[in-house]
Formats: C-alpha cells, sequence, structure tokens
C-alpha cells in the first residue's frame, strides 16, 4: 500500500514542460556559462548546467533522465573546455541521479530544501570532479576548496532565484 | 533476471552511463612514465567531433549575444535599473536615457575604434603576418582558461599558432574551427611559454597557477632577479616569436615542491581578464612593407657596383704600394748609374768596366701590365704614357723602360726639369749606392 501511495504521488507530481524548455534552457545555461565569465571575470562562481540539471531532475523526479540529463550537461561543458571529455560528465551524471531520486522522496517546493539541496549537490559535484580528475585519471589539478565553497553558495542562490521562474513554464493541467 | 534490470533500471542506467564515460577518458588520457595521467594533446576524431558539436551549437548563440551586446549588462541598464526613475519623470528620463545610451555606445565605438587602431598599427608595424580576431567567448570554467575568438581554419588559422596583442603575448591556438578557434591563455596552469628575463638573461617556463596569474618555474634561486624585471618571449617553444613582452616580476618566492629552486610571479602585460580584439600570428616569415621592401632592393642594386668599385680602389692601392716597394728594393740593390762625387765623364755610366753596363732593354714583343715601364691602367703599346704621366721626367723617343729603370715612372713625378733621361732617373728614385 505505502509503495502505491509513494508511485500515485510521484505520478502526481511529476513536472511536465513544454518540448522546447528542454532543449532551449540548457542551452541557454550553456551560453550563459560561457560567455558570462568574460563579463564577471574571477567572479564568476556559479555553474549554470548544474543548477539546469538539478532543477529537471527535481522536477521530472526520473533518475534515468536526471542521469542523461546531467550526462549531456556535462559533456558538453567538458567540450568548451580544453579537458578531457568525460569529468564534468561524471559529476554531474551523478549529480542528476541523486537529484532526482532525492526528488520522489522529499518535497522539493520548499525554499530551503532547494537552497540546501543545490548547496550540497554543487559540493558533491565538485568532490566527484576532483576525484575522478585527481584519482582515477592521475591528472595534475590546481583547484582551491574556497572557490567550490563560493560556486556552491553561487549555485544555491541562482537555484532559489530561477527556479520559481523556471517553475511558470511547467505545463499545468 | 529481467526482473532484476527491471528493479534496477535506475541503477543499471547509470552504471551504464558513468562505465561509457568512464571508457571514453581512458581512451583521451594515457599514462606517463613516473605513474601520471596525461591528456592527449591532440584530440581523437571523436573527442574533436564532440568539441565542434558544442562549439557549433553555443558560439553562434554567444557571438549574438557579442554582437548585439544585449547582455545581462544591458538589461539591467535598459530596464531594472532605470524603472523607478521613469516612475518619477517618464519623458524626461526616456530623452536622458536616450541620449545616456547614445553616448555610453558612441563613447564605447571610440574605445573599440582607439583599441582597433592601435591593433592596425601594431599589425602594421609588426614583422609578421598575424590576423585579427575578435573575442567572443570562453570556457565557463575557471579551471580551464581557455577563450574563443572569432576567427578559425577559415581564415588561415592553425593550431600552436601565437595569440597575441600589442601589449604582450596572450596565449596559443589549441583548437580550430571552421569560423571560430579555441585559445589557450598563458595564464593555464596546463599552458607553457619559453621566456627569458630582461636584464638577468634567465630563461623558464612561463604557465599559470590554480589563481590564473602567469608564473615562471624551473629556476634555480638566483638573487639577481628582482621584481620589476622585464619579461621577454625566449622563442624557444616555437610558438611565440623572440623578443614580445610577457610581463613583468611581480615576486619572487621559493619553490616549495622542490628545494633550491624559485618561482617568479609575472604580472601579465597584456589584460588577460580583459580581452577584447587580439591578434594571431599566422606566419613568422619576416614581413616588410613595401617602404621597407623598396629600400632593400635599392641596396640590394646599389651594393654590386659600389662594392665593385670599392674592391678596384683597393686593388689599385696595393698594386701602387707593392710597385712602390719592389723599385726601393731594386734601388737599394742594383749599381748606381750617377755618383754626385764623380765628374760626369767619369760617372758609372762612361765606365766600360762597369760589369754591368746600361743598356735598353729589349722591347716586349707582348707587353702587358707588368712590362717595365708600362704604368697601370695603360696599353702596353701606347708608349706614350709614361710621357704623358710623367711629361718632365721621359725625354721624347726614350723607351719607358728607360726611365730610371723603377717601371714606376709615374710614382713620384719630378718636380724639375732634368738634363739627361739618367740624371733624371737617378734623382726621381731613393738614394743609390755605388757599387
Amino acid at each position: 500500500m505505502a509503495v502505491l501511495s509513494a508511485t500515485y504521488r510521484r505520478d502526481l507530481e511529476i513536472r511536465r514542460y513544454p518540448s522546447l524548455v528542454y532543449g532551449l534552457v540548457p542551452l541557454v545555461a550553456l551560453v550563459l556559462q560561457a560567455w558570462l565569465p568574460r563579463v564577471l571575470g574571477r567572479f564568476a562562481w556559479f555553474d549554470l548546467p548544474l543548477v539546469v540539471t538539478v532543477y529537471f531532475a527535481l522536477g521530472r523526479r526520473s533518475p534515468i533522465q536526471g542521469t542523461f540529463m546531467g550526462a549531456s550537461m556535462g559533456l558538453f561543458e567538458d567540450a568548451l573546455s580544453h579537458h578531457a571529455i568525460g569529468v564534468n560528465g561524471i559529476a554531474k551524471t551523478v549529480v542528476g541521479f541523486l537529484a532526482a531520486s532525492v526528488g520522489v522522496r522529499i518535497d522539493v517546493e520548499n525554499f530551503t530544501v532547494r537552497l540546501l539541496l543545490s548547496f550540497l549537490l554543487s559540493i558533491l559535484a565538485s568532490v566527484i570532479y576532483v576525484f575522478v580528475y585527481r584519482f582515477l585519471l592521475g591528472m595534475e589539478l590546481e583547484w582551491s576548496w574556497l572557490i567550490e565553497l563560493f560556486k556552491a553558495i553561487g549555485n544555491s542562490v541562482i537555484a532559489v532565484l530561477t527556479f520559481p521562474l523556471l517553475d511558470r513554464l511547467q505545463i499545468r493541467d | 533476471m529481467e526482473s532484476f534490470f527491471v528493479r534496477y533500471r535506475n541503477l543499471v542506467v547509470l552504471l551504464a552511463v558513468l562505465l561509457a564515460q568512464i571508457i571514453g577518458l581512458a581512451v583521451q588520457v594515457r599514462r606517463i612514465g613516473d605513474g601520471r595521467g596525461k591528456l592527449d594533446p591532440g584530440d581523437g576524431p571523436g573527442v574533436r567531433l564532440i568539441r565542434l558539436w558544442a562549439n557549433a551549437l553555443v558560439s553562434p548563440a554567444e557571438r549574438a549575444i557579442h554582437g548585439s551586446k544585449l547582455g545581462i549588462g544591458g538589461l539591467w541598464q535598459n530596464y531594472i535599473d532605470l524603472r523607478h526613475v521613469r516612475e518619477q519623470n517618464q519623458e524626461l528620463q526616456k530623452t536622458i536615457d536616450r541620449l545616456r545610451l547614445e553616448q555610453a555606445s558612441m563613447l564605447e565605438d571610440a574605445r573599440q575604434g582607439q583599441r582597433l587602431q592601435g591593433l592596425i598599427g601594431f599589425q602594421e608595424k609588426y614583422i609578421y603576418k598575424t590576423v585579427a580576431a575578435q573575442v567572443f567567448g570562453s570556457s565557463g570554467s575557471d579551471q580551464s582558461r581557455v577563450f574563443y575568438i572569432d576567427k578559425g581554419a577559415g581564415e588561415g588559422l592553425d593550431r600552436d599558432m601565437a595569440v597575441i596583442t600589442p601589449d604582450g603575448i596572450v596565449g596559443k591556438v589549441r583548437d580550430v574551427f571552421p569560423h571560430s578557434s579555441q585559445v589557450l591563455a598563458i595564464n593555464d596552469p596546463t599552458s607553457g611559454a619559453g621566456v627569458i628575463l630582461g636584464t638577468t638573461r634567465i630563461r623558464g617556463i612561463l604557465r599559470g597557477n590554480a589563481a590564473g596569474q602567469p608564473e615562471i618555474v624551473g629556476i634555480l634561486a638566483d638573487n639577481r632577479i628582482q621584481p620589476g624585471e622585464r619579461v621577454l618571449t625566449s622563442g624557444g617553444d616555437q610558438i611565440f616569436p623572440r623578443g614580445l613582452p610577457v610581463g613583468t616580476v611581480e615576486k619572487v618566492v621559493r619553490d616549495p615542491e622542490r628545494d633550491g629552486f624559485i618561482i617568479v610571479a609575472v604580472k601579465s602585460s597584456a589584460h588577460l581578464d580583459r580581452l577584447d580584439e587580439v591578434l594571431v600570428v599566422t606566419s613568422t616569415e619576416p614581413r616588410f612593407s613595401p617602404a621597407d621592401q623598396h629600400e632593400i632592393a635599392t641596396s640590394e642594386t646599389l651594393k654590386g657596383p659600389e662594392a665593385a668599385a670599392i674592391h678596384d680602389e683597393q686593388v689599385r692601392e696595393q698594386q701602387a704600394r707593392d710597385q712602390q716597394k719592389a723599385s726601393e728594393m731594386m734601388a737599394e740593390h742594383l749599381p748606381g748609374l750617377i755618383d754626385p762625387n764623380l765628374p760626369p765623364d767619369q760617372q758609372p755610366l762612361h765606365d766600360s768596366s762597369n760589369p754591368n753596363p746600361v743598356t735598353n732593354p729589349p722591347r716586349a714583343l707582348h707587353p702587358d701590365r707588368f712590362t717595365p715601364g708600362i704604368a697601370d691602367g695603360t696599353t702596353a703599346t701606347d708608349s706614350t704614357a709614361p710621357q704623358e704621366q710623367t711629361p718632365k721626367a721621359a725625354p721624347e723617343g726614350k723607351h719607358p723602360g728607360q726611365i730610371g729603370g723603377s717601371g714606376k715612372p709615374s710614382e713620384k713625378p719630378t718636380a724639375k726639369p732634368a738634363s739627361s733621361a739618367p740624371a733624371k732617373a737617378g734623382q726621381s728614385n731613393t738614394p743609390r749606392r755605388n757599387p
């Protein structure tokens, strides 16, 4: 009975968006992520593709879709850099999967939950990135925990601001 | 078995996606000697295809934003920041806004014009062929300090071409797409440029650190390196032409990982975080302006005759010196023809006992310039030539060889007329010793 109710609740709260949104929003995130650092310089402490991944994973509540969304966003980010393609992909794949899995179980409409989830998943993405780069691939990577912390805070703030705007794009019955 | 995949399909999909990406990474990264991984600098066809797709997807939008200047800044200035003011005095503010925008636009255009003017001036004066390009995007990651420019393979760009500004070097082309290129900045940790310190002439490798500041590594501790010293490209990396400005030494710190070595932090000459227009060095063959080419051609044309004239003059002077020396030696060793202490009828010239009577030398059948009495530059058959050069030294009808026997009648023309040719010859030469 509990399983049935959970499934029912899950089906009830799955969000649907126009097809264009699935294509445009990630694209805008990628473009802005590539363009804004030119404007903001070294203060570009955010990762918009990660925010978008978390949003759609939480909204769709499908770990498989979250996985593919994270993988594609991460791979595109890697392709725009000169690093090996797949490092960001792995990090965001895990983040997408976890966000969708968490979205099934908790109420993601709550302001604090969104803030905390974005923060924690950003930190997790950074950890996975560093782990894959330094330990899995054995390559040298110079990075700073402080910057990763700022980035996680930036992602949380952006998530809190943009999630309500993106909520307006969903299809309502 | 089927129920297993159905039940754990989420995990199976996750693991499959992760595995695929790990395999992809393994293809790109290879182990080097010390067990560390190293990214293959040349992308494989598949990886390059993905980068091409990503670039094709993101670049047009990025260029559109950059070109139309409708970024977040524009949105802020034109709407959010002015909303409250517009409520107070809408009409007046509209006018002011329009004027401000026009002014800002004109100012920006003027600044851009100045920048481009400086860039073109540098490009014209610079000896190597360059292509001007505009920066329109970045990687979006502070761990990958690359940026994109709006020129690519279609404009003649290729990998590993140097990217510079009039202020200093910026980076090198890392990847080339049809109409855009990816440039690796010099402050990226994976970049490398051969540099030399301007005063101490110490060489090193420039790369970026985690904070995005260029630094020179691999230098032994040296007290001579002081802040403010200029840093130039050494040309040893075969990418950046030699002598381009890189920056100035900001500070010198000890290398925490290597004893005895130091790290020289460099303040970049080029504004790496505010790049708008750059130059890509497409050819390191020296390029000269039309004026320079004309001067070089003129110099080449004049060089031959002038050199020949100088050479001829030197040969003539040398021959003259040789002849002078030979005549002096002969004068020292040959018996004297005139003894100033004897009366004229007892001179050795009239002494029949003289074992070396003076006789007219036989005339050469084929005279040349070595024939006695033939001056340099005169023909052998022109027997009057010496007379013309020393009209008072050679009486008419005399053979040139009779004049003093020195073989150089024109070297020392006498000032006074001589009563006889031998007497004249004896006076015109160096003093002679009697036998």
